[in-house]
């Protein structure tokens, strides 16, 4: 009898830890906060900081606005959107939206795991959401003819200078305008500052081994051709790229390594450009909130110059925030009436108006920038107001192709190479391998037949 | 007619199956289903999205090019090799002499065993920012330091160290910086050592003593000996733990591998060729090959160790 009581038990006492737990998880769910009748949209994004607090309020007020959607935000700060996404999909769960920076568009879309939104909106809004955004915000979306994103912001760079050190170094003040290359050579010459045994403190410039993205489309270069083939090895980017390493072959592979590639882009107070580490630093618009508001005056923003005696073919390479919606979602048009609400798409400019002077942000559209509110804020920006006056030039987008990621690394470690190592090979075959180790991803990504 | 014991025994499985049974589909799920799983993806062109599409051995032929090459998982794994040959040797050698040293009775011995555990419970990610700002090419406190005696100014994390160029001698890079950064952890290492160390026979370094054996010799001809399993233990784990090493190398190479791919280990390549290029395929081959030499490491270690380490056997009266 004590035995067969102890073997019921033993069966007993797991199945009660079993009941236990499932009882604590029902008790202990997290609350559902949808009001009755609306549908729920999940969206995931990769704001943090202060920018959350906006997000949030963008959510609170399209929420707000609402009687059949109501958006719950997760913030998901860091690099690894992209992965918890991809694995969200693959395990059949996405979210019905995400917002994020990294140049996945093709990728995802190439593997079907993307909705193309005229499967979602009418046809008559993708034509008039076409003709609506900045072409360079289009192109970021677009992938084989089809538009699978939306942009909500675009991150334009330029070149901050600090006027202070500028006019401290040079004797006279810091140009209004770079006319060349070749004066932003100068002026960075005149802006070093060396120890008496010759060591470099304090750069005028240095050239960053990622930003050959934005020095070769200046320079005339293109990353992809109208096929879309890689085209790193470009005689134009080549040419940038060499004009990068005339640094190293000034000061040595040590000295640039040593003014490490993230230097420039430490963030808040340790931006190096506000303490004059730097006099000029290539970075993007969001910068500008880096720069404390009473300083303000002692800074400034040129455009990417290019090569003198050659005609100007692009202000600079673009990349920006995307909304995409993932095959699978259980809210595919909340998740589009979400993403009009946030980028100001089909009446909702006001509403992008604000959110973009909120956030600092760059939005998608003249229409948007036309706002009062905007205006205003570019009023009381005028570092700011630089970069929006770039985002309806000749931006040229970041490649939108599958294996866009792996194209980035490897042109900025051809880069590196060529800038961090003593007697590298030339600029020339440093692209070259780069544009056939990608090209050859590219054509198993896409099953086509390798080429030579 | 069946014994009552037995009978017993047989009511009793069901119940111990029952007991068993989460860990067991933990285990067949987790572990066994994805094992294989892998190996047959090795074989695949797969990108967890879509169906797997047999390619037979491309992925193998690929690695075996890149490696020919230096290139990709060539790249990667002569920067694992690199860290691995440094880092596990040091990190015992460091953790074997910590241990030595504070098992000698002096004042304020505990506050000492605590001072240099401390390092090994602080999380890696605060540990790698810190080391960032140390070895900083720049401002960092060890240029600072190695400039009092001479050293010059030494890039660390900035240091592009390739096969093809490793650095001279006193020019430390990135993967050194990294080697560096692995003594940081070796409190776990040294407790054990420690703990071994007090299991030591006395009589041993008595008789040691006796036979005019002074502190090195004691140290070589009983103490090492003595820690030897244990050293082996270490260093099978070491190992393994260095061809896994992720974390440290995401953080200080935000995730990139640079500069150049000078830090691009083994597991860091995997993670992006996996979740960047959604090469799971490639990854499977690339993890299956990792599992093979490491399998093929520690079985070496083990047949080794017959000639150098030493079972304690008993004493006797």
């Amino acid at each position: 009898m004590q035995r067969s009581l102890r073997s019921w038990f033993m069966i007993a006492l797991p199945l009660l830890l079993a009941v236990s737990l499932a009882v604590l998880a029902w008790v202990t769910r997290p609350q559902s906060r949808i009001p009755e009748g609306r549908e729920e949209v999940v969206f995931w994004h990769f704001w943090g900081g202060t920018d959350r607090a906006v997000v949030e309020e963008i959510v609170d007020r399209f929420n707000n606005s609402q009687q059949h959607y109501h958006v719950r935000a997760v913030a998901m700060p860091g690099n690894n959107l992209d992965m918890k996404m991809f694995l969200a999909v693959t395990g059949g769960d996405p979210p019905d939206l995400i917002n994020q920076d990294d140049p996945i568009v093709a990728d995802w879309a190439h593997r079907g795991a993307l909705m193309p939104l005229e499967e979602i909106a009418t046809a008559e809004e993708i034509q008039q959401l076409e003709g609506w955004l900045f072409p360079a915000a289009r192109e970021l979306g677009s992938y084989e003819g089809r538009l699978y994103g939306l942009c909500n912001g675009l991150d334009i760079r330029a070149l901050y200078y600090n006027r202070t050190v500028i006019e401290e170094r040079t004797g006279r003040p810091a140009p209004q305008q770079l006319e060349s290359i070749e004066q932003l050579d100068k002026l960075a010459t005149e802006c070093e500052l060396r120890e008496e045994d010759g060591k470099l403190t304090s750069p005028g410039y240095l050239p960053d081994p990622r930003r050959l993205w934005a020095w070769g489309v200046v320079f005339g270069g293109r990353f992809i051709d109208e096929s879309g083939k890689v085209t790193c090895d470009d005689p134009e980017i080549v040419r940038a790229l060499e004009w990068m390493n005339r640094y190293r072959e000034k000061w040595g592979a040590n000295t640039l390594a040593a003014f490490r590639q993230g230097d420039q882009s430490l963030p808040g107070k340790t931006f190096p450009l506000l303490s004059g580490r730097y006099a000029i630093v290539m970075d993007g618009q969001w910068r500008v909130r880096d720069i404390p508001a009473d300083r303000s005056g002692e800074f400034g923003v040129w455009p990417l110059p290019h090569p003198a005696g050659t005609e100007r073919q692009a202000d600079g390479w673009v990349n920006g925030n995307l909304f995409l919606v993932p095959r699978g979602c259980r809210s595919p048009r909340g998740a589009w009436e979400f993403m009009k609400f946030w980028s100001g798409f089909g009446g909702h400019e006001a509403e992008a108006a604000r959110a973009c002077s909120l956030g600092g942000w760059i939005p998608p559209s003249q229409q948007v920038v036309d706002q009062p509110r905007f205006q205003q804020y570019l009023q009381e920006n005028p570092l700011f107001a630089r970069f929006v006056e770039l985002a309806d030039g000749r931006q040229v987008p970041t490649p939108v192709i599958p294996g866009a990621r792996m194209y980035e690394r490897e042109v900025n470690r051809a880069v590196a190479r060529s800038l961090y190592t003593d007697n590298p090979d030339d600029a020339g075959s440093l692209l070259k391998a780069a544009q056939r180790k990608v090209q050859q991803q590219m054509d198993r990504v896409q099953g086509r037949k390798e080429g030579p | 007619m069946p014994d009552p014991s037995q009978r017993r025994s047989r009511r009793r499985i069901p119940a111990g199956w029952l007991f068993i049974s989460p860990w067991l589909v933990g285990l067949l799920l987790l572990f066994v289903y994805p094992f294989f799983a892998s190996l047959y993806w090795s074989f695949c062109r797969y990108d967890l999205l879509s169906s797997p599409e047999w390619i037979g051995t491309e992925h193998y032929q690929r690695i075996a090019t890149e490696i020919w090459n230096g290139d990709g998982f060539g790249n990667a794994l002569w920067n694992t090799l690199y860290y691995a040959a440094l880092s596990v040797p040091l990190s015992i050698i460091t953790a074997v002499l910590l241990a030595v040293m504070l098992s000698w009775r002096i004042r304020g011995q505990a506050i000492f065993r605590t001072l240099f555990f401390l390092p090994s419970i602080i999380p890696l990610v605060a540990s790698s920012i810190l080391w960032l700002w140390l070895l900083d090419p720049q401002s960092g406190l060890v240029n600072h330091v190695l400039g009092w005696f001479g050293v010059p100014s030494q890039l660390w994390f900035q240091g592009v160290q390739e096969a093809a160029h490793p650095g001279t001698f006193l020019e430390f890079g990135s993967k050194d910086a990294l080697v560096l950064m692995s003594t940081w952890g070796v409190g776990n290492f040294m407790l054990i050592y420690l703990a071994a160390l007090g299991d030591i026979p006395h009589q041993l370094y008595e008789a040691a003593a006796l036979d005019g054996a002074g502190r090195g010799r004691r140290f070589w001809h009983v103490t090492l000996p003595m820690l030897s399993p244990l050293i082996l233990f270490n260093l099978v784990l070491g190992l393994i733990k260095s061809f896994q090493a992720f974390t440290q190398v995401y953080l200080v190479s935000e995730g990139t591998g640079e500069p150049v791919g000078s830090t691009l280990l083994l597991s860091l390549h995997l993670f992006l060729a996996a979740f960047q290029d959604l090469e799971m395929g490639y990854t499977s081959a690339m993890a299956w090959l990792l599992f093979i030499v490491l399998f093929i490491a520690t079985a070496l270690l083990f047949r080794s160790s017959r000639h150098w380490v030493h079972y304690r056997t008993s004493l006797g009266g």
